[in-house]
């Protein structure tokens, strides 16, 4: 097995425990952290396969940039919206 | 091109200024809007029965260039969406329940107006990826602008979105981790029938499946589209859910393995039939108005997902006409729909069903363009909804093999019809209320009324519509 495949497939596995803590847990943090690290597999699968060929492929390296790029966009606006949620939860139960 | 580039460009620099200047922003954005639908118009003039323009952004070759092009189908498409954006943003303007002139309404839906643009030119995996990202955290902000009681739900459609995503990202990888490109042209050309091959173009489907709330992954729609706010609700049902339709469709068509596409054609197609009958089920069931339209969303989808998968199966070309016209119909038939039972849950005050009791004596306008957009969803002639109905049948008439697809069409289109004589029935009852004392908005109940009105006027379009479609279709 090369190096390669390996990474690639420690990356596959970590997209599947997301994927499997993000169906099975309720808690927005939770699965926030879930889809984290599902994201995680998928950038490592997607840097391992930059070097597959000869050299590095450095298309591959964009895309993962800009992948990490929306992905930190997405949870940073997750986080707000689930405090805000919160929020109003806390809200609606303590009458002022 | 440079027409395209225009009505690209303009709603987006319209969302950029409408976030720095806050006063005034509904008309920076509504003429943005204006002047991308005449634009894409100009566009769609420019390639009149020519081949597509392609145009590589800053001048680099393949493969590194980012191509975009313009064909018949795209041209539509941008047509379509400027038009809808157009209506809604005015409809959102003049309606009493509407959001204010200065809330994030408006950078928004331009934000949208200008992604949706960019993911029909787009014709490569990753920008795809982009443009699917961005109209997603568009919509989910644009979910949260009807306030708290909305947030759970956009929190869930934004976890299911951002899963789906990742399922997307990773078909790409393993697609471009074995051909080396992302332009979907090349990789019609050199893609080999290999298992990655099939796995990846299995995860695409399931993420873009999941985005585009087909059947069996929509659980997210209803709570999403009916909380949102009306203008909201409008865009996300008749344009959100068909961008990743429209990408599902480009890498099925242009990808999928001859024996790999008839094998998922048949499963999408089944998936279809089924969305046909549970989402119309959901719809005949359900208290809320809102919430019944959000779910005939679900179940027209269910054409959308039938035409996919047996043109992909029979290899029909002719149905994939079907489809965009399916989607053409519902979005201007949903828009109405949605704008109409918005503006009378606001005006009435309540949001079950029951408020539309007697609708046709106290806001005939508004009750109007609910029937007749509801006619084009179960498919009325000449609504464009019969169009597109008719010519997927065309194919399963003539051998009786295919008889048990018609039949299933018919059953989805008896309960189509089932839920929405559910609420034209309830509005010929006698109102609770004299209708004097409503504080009416007749240009907005009129605005809702328009799409619907163009819906049925596209039976006269149909002749050119046609043919622009079955060209758009082939690219």
């Amino acid at each position: 097995m090369t190096d390669v495949q390996l990474f690639v497939g420690l990356g596959l596995l970590l997209w599947l425990l997301g994927l499997h803590a993000v169906m099975t847990h309720r808690h927005t943090i939770h699965r926030l952290i879930a889809i984290n690290v599902s994201g995680s597999g998928v950038f490592l699968v997607m840097v391992s396969l930059a070097s597959r060929g000869e050299g590095v492929d450095p298309v591959m390296q964009a895309l993962v940039v800009t992948g990490l790029v929306v992905a930190v966009c997405a949870t940073a606006f997750a986080l707000r919206l689930g405090s805000a949620r919160q929020q109003s939860h806390d809200e609606a139960e303590s009458p002022s | 091109m440079s027409w395209a580039l225009l009505s690209l460009a303009s709603p987006l620099l319209a969302a950029l200024l409408a976030l720095m200047i806050r006063h005034g922003a509904d008309r920076i954005v509504l003429g943005a809007t204006l002047i991308s639908l005449i634009a894409a118009v100009l566009a769609l003039a420019s390639i009149n029965g020519e081949q597509p323009v392609s145009l590589n952004l800053g001048g680099w070759e393949q493969p590194l260039a980012i191509r975009l092009e313009l064909g018949h189908l795209s041209a539509l498409l941008m047509i379509l969406t400027g038009t809808l954006h157009l209506l809604v943003g005015l409809y959102n303007r003049v309606s009493d329940h509407g959001t204010s002139s200065r809330s994030d309404y408006w950078p928004l839906s331009a934000l949208m107006h200008a992604v949706l643009l960019a993911l029909w030119l787009s014709r490569d995996l990753f920008n795809w990826f982009v443009t699917l990202e961005l109209l997603s955290l568009a919509a989910v902000a644009m979910v949260t602008l009807s306030g708290p009681k909305a947030y759970a739900a956009a929190l869930h459609y934004l976890m299911l979105s951002l899963m789906a995503s990742l399922f997307y990202l990773l078909g790409i990888a393993l697609l471009y981790g074995q051909e080396g490109v992302l332009d979907i042209n090349q990789l019609a050309q050199q893609l080999t029938d290999t298992p990655i091959t099939r796995l990846s173009l299995l995860l695409m489907t399931l993420g873009l499946m999941m985005k585009a709330a087909l059947w069996p992954l929509y659980l997210w729609l209803p709570d999403a589209h009916a909380n949102a706010p009306t203008a909201v609700s409008a865009l996300l049902s008749s344009l959100v859910v068909k961008g990743p339709v429209f990408i599902l469709w480009m890498i099925l068509w242009h990808l999928a393995p001859a024996p790999f596409a008839e094998q998922l054609g048949l499963v999408l197609a089944l998936f279809g039939g089924v969305a046909l009958l549970a989402g119309a089920w959901s719809a005949m069931t359900t208290p809320y108005l809102k919430t019944l339209v959000a779910y005939s969303t679900v179940a027209q989808l269910g054409y959308v997902l039938i035409a996919l998968g047996l043109s992909l199966r029979w290899q029909a070309l002719e149905l994939a006409t079907a489809l965009w016209l399916f989607i053409i119909a519902h979005a201007l038939a949903k828009v109405s729909a949605f704008l109409a039972a918005g503006e009378m849950q606001g005006t009435y005050g309540r949001k079950e069903l029951t408020v539309v009791k007697g609708a046709t004596l106290t806001m005939p306008v508004a009750m109007f363009a609910f029937a007749i957009a509801g006619g084009s969803l179960i498919g009325l002639p000449p609504s464009g909804g019969f169009l597109a109905k008719w010519i997927l049948l065309q194919p399963m008439f003539t051998s009786p093999a295919h008889w048990p697809w018609a039949f299933t069409i018919l059953a989805g289109t008896l309960a189509s019809a089932a839920y929405v004589f559910r609420v034209v029935s309830l509005s010929f009852d006698q109102p609770d209320i004299t209708p004097g004392s409503l504080t009416q908005n007749l240009p907005a109940q009129w605005l809702s009324l328009l799409p619907a009105l163009l819906v049925w006027g596209l039976a006269l379009l149909s002749h050119p519509l046609l043919l622009w479609l079955s060209r758009g279709a082939v690219v």
